[in-house]
């Protein structure tokens, strides 16, 4: 393991049960995020993006979900084995989490101000004054115009933009060593998206915090991440570099969508489409789980008898074992 | 097919004891447009530029307060409810969320074919047939009828959505942003599905979108609409490759690329000013990066020029660079 890596994830599996079906959700993935560095995990709706970042949270209800094995490694403790009350000592402050629709995840009823000073009063042990301070800077610091103004706001007398900067704020608030972004930008307008991932950039490098960034969108990853992790049906198909994973994209998935990904050009292209849709997470195919859409499978994972599993095809490039044997027939 | 003449769209606050009226939300102001045959022509803003209340007024879903629209040459602004109600079935719309605009309780059948049972005196086979061969067109399977909504995934919902759009054999369709509310996989599938039907069809669109990539693969021209205006309109390849107006431009520089050609990157301040109370003389000055000094206090009025053949500006920024 390296000695950077602030976060390592190995072998994670979040499993739910629903009746007397079990939904994978989360079947295995493993991930090292490095300091000061922004990773993306990148797929469809359904591929456990979403799952991965709550299970590091720990914010999944335990008796529906089991974080059955696995580690989540972070100052040098298994988050997976710590009590909830130590657990609540890491959430919001030192691993703190921003999402998608940031007038859901705002309360109406309270303003900006009990908002943002609320993390700071537990996890920091501040006055209700200083942390009201506190949070005044955190605004400035997002961008927020006239933030003792702003600070006694409710969130319904904010824009889309304004109250996603405010979210980062209360994200920010208690300096996170990691901040988890679950598609912080899809509900925004695409000048305001602009100004957000402009935003974050500029924090990172001023607070040095690591992020995750979870998106459906390859355009944003390219613009946003270091490292890039794709993900189906709860399964990991591919872990690279940004530039490398898009120049150099070894699984047929990963492939496919930067094939489909809509690109501004001159001329007009094709349409180029991946058949099928992603299928039911009770009941996956067996081996490779993208073998019902891959274009072009193998005889060994048609019959689906290649088990899942990364294999480092270059230094720091992983891909699924299945579409790295197919690859060199 | 379709020509809108300086259409306007106010829709009215009302406050107060006696719902007096204190000012207009200014969705829509003057804009003229032509769609010719066979076209697919797409519309592009942020949320709140005016976009679908622009789609939904030149059909008169909802009633233009000012302007004329014509439809195969006739002025169709005027006609009265029932006879607007025989053009109806040339008019057909696809909706953004395929969960939101399907009845819940209904079956795929029903949903399909209450638009015949409406419009067309038709016996009971030849509406199994119309609605058989229909459902087959889109991709999907004639069993797939006797199943209710919720049975289906979001792009099969859109796929049903579009199927009750074609069964009318409709002439002009306004696809308000069918693809925001999918994935990506499902987005190719089904924008390729609209070509197809486009071409099986002949139909003329209007496609209605916020994402310049999504535009880009599929119009053959497109208007860029900002706070009720049109700031530019051009053919696709002229637009993309020589924007004009300044918020054409930021757009398409920031629209997130894998493979960027142009690292430079505008970005707008601020945000959509409100429709109530809009900027004086050009809408975008306010967001305006670099705004010339007329522009500036707004003493320029809003007008389209061509600039070259087809490609029309904003005379605001046309003056400016």
């Amino acid at each position: 393991m390296n000695s950077e890596n602030l976060l390592s994830i190995k072998n994670l599996k979040t499993h739910f049960t629903v009746g007397e079906s079990v939904v994978k959700a989360v079947d295995g993935v493993s991930f090292n995020l490095e300091a000061g560095k922004t990773f993306a995990i990148v797929g469809e709706s359904g591929s456990g993006k979403s799952i991965t970042a709550l299970s590091i949270m720990g914010l999944l209800p335990n008796n529906l979900a089991q974080t059955e094995r696995g580690e989540i490694l972070f100052d040098n403790k298994n988050l997976i084995d710590l009590e909830e009350n130590e657990m609540r000592k890491i959430r919001g402050n030192r691993i703190s989490m921003i999402f998608q629709e940031p007038m859901t995840s705002l309360n109406p009823v309270y303003d900006l101000s009990f908002q943002i000073s609320e993390t700071i009063i537990l996890h920091q042990k501040k006055s209700k004054e200083q942390a009201r301070k506190i949070a005044i800077e955190m605004l400035d610091l997002v961008g927020i115009p006239e933030p003792q103004k702003r600070i006694d706001s409710y969130p319904h007398e904010l824009s889309g933009g304004m109250r996603q900067r405010a979210m980062i704020a209360m994200a920010l608030s208690c300096n996170p060593k990691i901040l988890i972004a679950d598609e912080p930008t899809t509900a925004l307008d695409v000048t305001i998206q602009a100004q957000i991932i402009d935003l974050m950039q500029e924090l990172q490098k001023k607070l040095g915090m690591s992020i995750i960034f979870i998106t459906h969108d390859l355009g944003v990853v390219s613009e946003i991440s270091d490292h890039v992790m794709v993900m189906y049906l709860g399964n990991v198909m591919e872990i690279a570099e940004t530039s490398e994973l898009f120049n150099n994209p070894l699984h047929s998935y990963t492939k496919s969508l930067i094939d489909i990904a809509p690109q501004i050009s001159d001329e007009k292209r094709e349409i180029k489409v991946l058949r099928g849709e992603i299928p039911s997470p009770t009941n996956p195919p067996s081996g490779c789980v993208f073998r019902t859409r891959c274009p072009n499978p193998g005889i060994g994972c048609k019959g689906g008898d290649i088990e899942m599993g990364l294999i480092e095809a270059k230094p720091g490039h992983w891909v699924d074992r299945c579409c790295y044997e197919c690859n060199q027939t | 097919m379709i020509r809108v003449e300086n259409i306007k769209k106010y829709f009215p606050i009302k406050d107060g004891f006696f719902n007096n009226k204190s000012g207009d939300v200014k969705a829509v102001e003057n804009v003229s447009f032509e769609i010719p045959e066979g076209e697919i022509l797409g519309l592009v803003g942020e949320s709140g530029s005016g976009k679908s209340t622009l789609g939904r007024a030149i059909i008169r879903l909802i009633e233009p307060t000012e302007g004329n629209i014509f439809y195969k040459n006739k002025n169709i602004t005027k006609l009265s409810d029932s006879e607007m109600r025989k053009l109806r079935k040339d008019f057909q719309i696809i909706f953004q969320d395929p969960y939101a605009s399907l009845d819940p309780r209904k079956k795929i059948y029903d949903i399909i074919s209450q638009g015949i049972k409406v419009h067309e005196k038709m016996d009971k086979n030849s509406i199994n047939q119309k609605v058989e061969e229909i459902i087959q067109d889109v991709g999907l399977q004639k069993e797939h009828l006797n199943r209710y909504p919720h049975e289906f995934s979001g792009g099969q919902r859109q796929r049903i959505g579009i199927a009750r759009a074609l069964v009318l054999n409709p002439k002009f369709i306004i696809a308000d942003e069918p693809v925001s509310a999918l994935d990506v996989t499902i987005q190719a599938q089904i924008l390729n599905l609209i070509l197809e039907l486009k071409k099986k069809y002949s139909l003329t669109i209007l496609f209605i979108s916020h994402d310049l990539s999504v535009i880009n693969q599929i119009a053959d021209r497109v208007m860029v609409m900002y706070l009720g205006h049109i700031v530019e309109v051009a053919n696709t390849s002229n637009l993309f490759s020589n924007p004009q107006h300044p918020y054409t431009k930021s757009l398409i520089e920031t629209a997130p690329q894998i493979f960027r050609k142009n690292k430079k990157k505008t970005l707008l301040k601020g945000d959509i000013p409100s429709p109530i109370n809009p900027p004086s003389g050009c809408v975008f000055r306010t967001r305006c990066p670099n705004p010339g000094i007329d522009c500036k206090g707004g003493n320029i009025e809003m007008g389209l020029i061509e600039v070259e053949p087809g490609h029309w500006v904003d005379q605001c920024c046309a003056n400016c660079n």
